[in-house]
């Protein structure tokens, strides 16, 4: 049983009480977890938030409880990753109970799963959330009439508040010991052709697993053909499920032979009728639990708003209006932050860092490698990138919470459709403007295989947060001084947008040219479910956003910024005849990075600063005083940023920079391999190197062809 | 620093030979993988699989036929048939060869792994329905039957393949094709398509291209031996006996008729509530089963609720969710429109 778990991705450890979570997705079966465990996990107002499966453990009366949280899905017909990973846990895991969490406003769809459930085992309790939204929509259910009709304890509560949660554990820890039997619904007659296979085939079961429960579950699985079913009747598997005890081997041969034969017999269109009967199950039950007399609320918020947001001539004005505020109190509020972590960690903590290990007689290497390498790199990127993703991810976080992202998916999908992408790919998108990491991390929500494919290796296309400032101070320099002092900063801020246009652009094109090339085989399904208007929780959605999207980030990016510095000074440090290793480099780079309108000390900073985009300009800054010797800056390997634009643009001048440089490194920034952070990423959510690869070499090739274009054409013309 | 001029020349030239490798289809690279592929064994496959489908049809195939439907010159279809001969695949080499029992089992292989093929294409992949069968006829080459008894495996052992064609099991057993020929039905039965025959494709393609698909449903409004005329979906069908040869057909119980209009969801207007009749045959795989999971079944009743400021995709009420379909998609979903039925008929 413990080598099973593990293969369900399970940890071992021990516990009394095993609980599987289930339900379809945007159901707040996440919240029904939190409240649960009391973690915190996050759960946004979106379908098919939970992917990977998380776990929660808690002590009730002297027991120890486990809680595992299934992937929210549609149906357990084993269609979908998700729906195996789900279908197994229950089937092969062996919860002592199951509970179904199920959304009192879509009751129908939800006992669809609920149904299906049932077949499989009789321990499970039904979690009618949502209730308080439910009647707000004038929608009432009769849960002890549900209660009767499924067999199986059905409670009622609002899991955001908690109602209903204590109930909830009691039924659960009673039916998993067995204090509540249990008298499962089962869909009595299925089609025709179907219930006559069913017939033939059910006796053979109970013969081969005597006393098992699920016999007629069992039986259309094998019908079905199902590959994991039917490798556990070969093995004997099944009978190990405390419903029943495996019989001779001999009988289990039999059965699947019987199935075999049967399966000839079956309709065409046997999947179809099985979700049919289901469903014309799921509708009288649902039918017959409805409270009648309720009234719907008079004035329908959702409907108003979504005439408003999804309206043609006012929607897409509203969508750019809350993103321009988005952006704008992102850029605006990171500001002050930003400046005191650095003032702190980079203008305070590293000189004082510097003088304690002189005071403690460190050797200059150690005390460089150390605090100028590891330290500095590690600070850099916590002071630029801490702040603005702080702000901007619990922004994005409630919006999402209310409900509106889905409408903004809704309404850009025509564009993203034609690209062969998914609407949802907008938000990802949006999500990428502020961290790819986290943008490809919110691909998840994209259940289509294709799509999400596409959504992850464009996401770099988006100008992130940590190329902004590198955009800002180029364009400040050398194309805001073109213009008239008046006009600088309007000028400059208009080409940081247009690199940013132009990112939308290429993600457009490269997502059109991958849908019809390399991911044309990949399956699609799209959907995308519009989940009710929710009003968000504040202080949750700063908490577990601050903890969920931020951390996790900032954490990577410091895993990977410390051993970055750790080179970078390195580079600058170690002699090799003469000249530091830096400068050999850039000397070999220097011809290819001219090529492309750039220069060795700018390819040599994106290699060395792949980590992060946010030390590139620094790396720049000291790698061109130790090649050209300028007097500025604090020393080989020592990152370091100046006061002022027009300071910073001598240095620069003075490294041979010119308009045209600028123009390459604006759009070199925009197209090139993702940072490490990203790359790694993609690697933890595609389980791929092919593609990782790709992630990286394709905005890389693409970076080089259009630098090497504008470069010549603008030489030629020039 | 070099020659703009010469640096764009240089990357033009660069361009045009990767170009000229890699191109799909007349690229270096793909032409020459193609070569590489026509070896021999595709060769005595495909000449096996022909005089197979030539039994399994009663017709005659003559040294002329195979050398066309190999596209191959007639006397290398002598030389292929004599090879085949020694190599105990074929038993008589005269006017009509037949297969031997190792031989029709090698036939029936390659149409097992084609019909997989086909079938894993539509259930797992996103490659439109017009090109399942020419993939396939390169996989049914390339897979060992090891490989295509493992896919088998993990598609669930289907049964029939996306045209309704039995999957010869890895046994070798080949269910009986089902449904009678069209032609065999009279005048006021109503019938449903079970099968197309893909081959020949000049016929499959005029048949698609009327809109013929399985699970298609039609009255039989009037047969003479010259041509059947068919009702159903809103549209009339004239089919000559020819055409008609490539239809499979069952006929429903007495009392069940085909649809008078062929309406589907995305012709239905906002507020009004139609009901499903079926999803298209056109949907299969993935696709499918994500609408059955979200409720759109027989019987059931959607409402359009709202469009996107695009105008597509649009809001659907089904089963109490709101959940957004593109055009395509509603396309696919065959519905009734009760509300709407006097208006259509004036």
């Amino acid at each position: 049983m413990t080598r099973n778990l593990v293969r369900l991705g399970l940890s071992p450890a021990r516990w009394d009480v095993l609980i599987a979570l289930a339900g379809n997705p945007n159901v707040g079966k996440s919240t029904v977890f939190n409240a649960l465990t009391g973690m915190r996990q996050h759960t946004g107002n979106w379908p098919g938030k939970t992917v990977a499966v998380a776990e929660g453990a808690f002590a009730h009366g002297g027991k120890r409880v486990k809680v595992v949280d299934l992937p929210g899905t549609y149906s357990l017909q084993a269609g979908s990753t998700d729906e195996e990973v789900a279908r197994d846990l229950i089937l092969f895991g062996r919860p002592d109970v199951t509970v179904v969490v199920v959304d009192a406003t879509r009751l129908e769809r939800n006992l669809n799963l609920v149904i299906q459930i049932l077949e499989i085992t009789d321990r499970v309790v039904v979690f009618l959330n949502l209730v308080d939204e439910a009647r707000r929509h004038g929608i009432g259910v009769d849960a002890a009439r549900l209660e009767k009709e499924l067999g199986v304890p059905v409670v009622a509560g609002v899991a955001r508040q908690r109602a209903g949660v204590d109930e909830l554990l009691e039924k659960a820890m009673a039916v998993a010991s067995g204090a509540i039997a249990t008298r499962p619904f089962r869909v009595a007659q299925h089609a025709g052709g179907v219930e006559e296979a069913l017939q033939a085939l059910v006796p053979a079961v109970e013969e081969a697993f005597p006393g098992i429960a699920n016999a007629r579950w069992v039986a259309l699985r094998l019908l079905n053909a199902d590959e994991a079913v039917t490798e556990a009747v070969a093995s004997g598997e099944l009978g190990a499920n405390g419903a029943g005890s495996a019989g001779p081997g001999e009988a289990r041969h039999r059965l699947l032979e019987t199935a075999r034969g049967l399966r000839w017999d079956l309709p065409g269109d046997f999947h179809d009728a099985l979700m049919e009967r289901t469903y014309a199950a799921a509708e009288g039950l649902a039918r017959n639990a409805q409270l009648t007399g309720l009234k719907r609320a008079r004035f329908d918020l959702d409907r108003t708003l979504d005439g408003l947001l999804t309206s043609r001539w006012v929607g897409f004005p509203i969508m750019l209006a809350i993103l321009a505020v988005v952006f704008w109190l992102t850029i605006e509020g990171a500001n002050v932050p930003s400046s005191m972590l650095a003032g702190f960690l980079i203008d305070q903590a590293h000189p004082w860092l510097k003088s304690l290990g002189s005071g403690l007689g460190l050797p200059w290497w150690l005390s460089g490698f150390l605090f100028d390498g590891v330290y500095l790199a590690t600070a850099w990127v916590v002071s630029v990138m801490l702040p603005p993703m702080a702000i901007f991810f619990p922004l994005f976080t409630l919006l999402e919470d209310f409900g509106y992202l889905p409408r903004v998916a809704f309404n850009l999908d025509g564009f993203f459709r034609r690209a062969g992408a998914h609407g949802k790919q907008a938000l990802t998108m949006a999500m990428g403007f502020g961290c790819n990491a986290a943008g490809v991390v919110a691909t998840r929500i994209i259940d289509s295989p294709r799509e999400r494919l596409i959504a992850i290796l464009t996401n770099n296309f988006s100008l992130c947060n940590g190329r902004w400032p590198t955009q800002i101070l180029v364009a400040t320099i050398f194309i805001g001084a073109l213009a008239p002092s008046g006009v600088a900063g309007l000028v400059s801020a208009a080409a940081v947008v247009t690199v940013a246009l132009l990112g939308i652009f290429f993600m457009f094109l490269t997502s059109w040219g991958l849908s019809r090339t390399v991911l044309r085989g990949e399956a699609s399904t799209f959907s995308l479910e519009l989940p009710p208007y929710r009003p968000p929780r504040i202080l949750q959605t700063l908490y577990t956003s601050l903890v969920d999207r931020t951390l996790i980030v900032l954490w990577r990016a410091v895993v990977f910024a410390a051993p970055a510095g750790a080179v970078i000074w390195l580079i600058s440090n170690v002699r090799v005849g003469g000249p530091s290793l830096a400068e050999h480099l850039v000397g070999w780079l220097d011809p290819l990075g001219i090529l492309i309108g750039l220069n060795g000390v700018i390819l040599l900073a994106y290699v060395v600063a792949i980590p992060a985009n946010e030390i590139v300009i620094p790396t720049v800054l000291m790698l061109t005083v130790l090649t050209t010797g300028a007097a500025a800056g604090a020393g080989a390997g020592v990152m370091f940023e100046l006061e002022s634009a027009a300071a910073t643009g001598e240095v620069l001048r003075a490294g041979g920079w010119t308009l045209l440089t600028a123009v390459s490194l604006m759009l070199f920034s925009l197209l090139h391999n993702p940072c490490s952070t990203t790359l790694y990423t993609v690697y933890r959510e595609t389980g791929s190197a092919r593609w990782t690869t790709v992630a990286a070499l394709l905005p890389l090739v693409m970076g080089f062809t259009v630098c090497f274009l504008v470069a010549q054409l603008w030489r030629l013309l020039a | 620093m070099p020659d703009p001029r010469l640096a764009l020349l240089a990357f033009g030239a660069v361009v045009a030979v990767v170009a000229l490798l890699v191109w799909p289809r007349v690229g270096l690279v793909p032409r020459w993988l193609r070569l590489r592929r026509l070896g021999e064994r595709v060769r005595v496959e495909d000449a096996l699989k022909h005089i197979y489908t030539c039994e399994g049809q009663g017709q005659t195939c003559t040294l002329e036929s195979l050398a066309g439907r190999l596209e191959i010159s007639v006397g290398d279809a002598a030389g292929l048939l004599a090879h085949l001969a020694r190599l105990e695949l074929v038993g008589s080499v005269g006017e009509a060869p037949e297969l031997t029992a190792e031989g029709r089992a090698s036939a029936v292989r390659v149409v097992r792994t084609h019909r997989l093929w086909e079938r894993y294409l539509a259930d797992r992949t996103g490659i439109p329905a017009g090109e399942w069968h020419d993939h396939a006829e390169w996989m049914e080459h390339a897979l060992t039957t090891a490989e295509a008894d493992a896919l088998a495996k993990r598609l669930g052992h289907p049964r029939w393949d996306p045209h309704g064609d039995p999957i010869p099991t890895a046994e070798g057993e080949i269910p009986p094709r089902r449904g009678a020929a069209l032609m065999r039905a009279s005048a006021g039965d109503t019938v449903e398509i079970l099968h197309l025959e893909d081959e020949p494709r000049a016929i499959y393609d005029q048949l698609v291209a009327h809109g013929m698909a399985p699970g298609g449903r039609m009255d039989v409004v009037e047969r003479t031996d010259r041509r059947i005329l068919l009702r159903g979906d809103g549209r009339e069908w004239a089919l000559d006996p020819v055409q008609a040869r490539n239809v499979s057909v069952r006929t429903l119980p007495a009392g069940e008729h085909a649809r008078e209009s062929g309406a589907s969801l995305a012709d239905a207007g906002r507020g009004e509530t139609v009901r499903v009749e079926r999803i298209s045959s056109a949907c299969q795989g993935t696709q499918r089963r994500r609408l059955l999971d979200l409720g759109v079944v027989p019987g059931t009743e959607i409402t359009p609720e709202m469009m996107s400021a695009g105008g597509d995709p649009r809001a659907y009420r089904i089963r109490g969710a709101l959940i957004a379909l593109r055009r395509e998609q509603a396309s696919w979903i065959l519905v009734e429109r009760p509300a709407r039925a006097d208006e259509g008929a004036a």
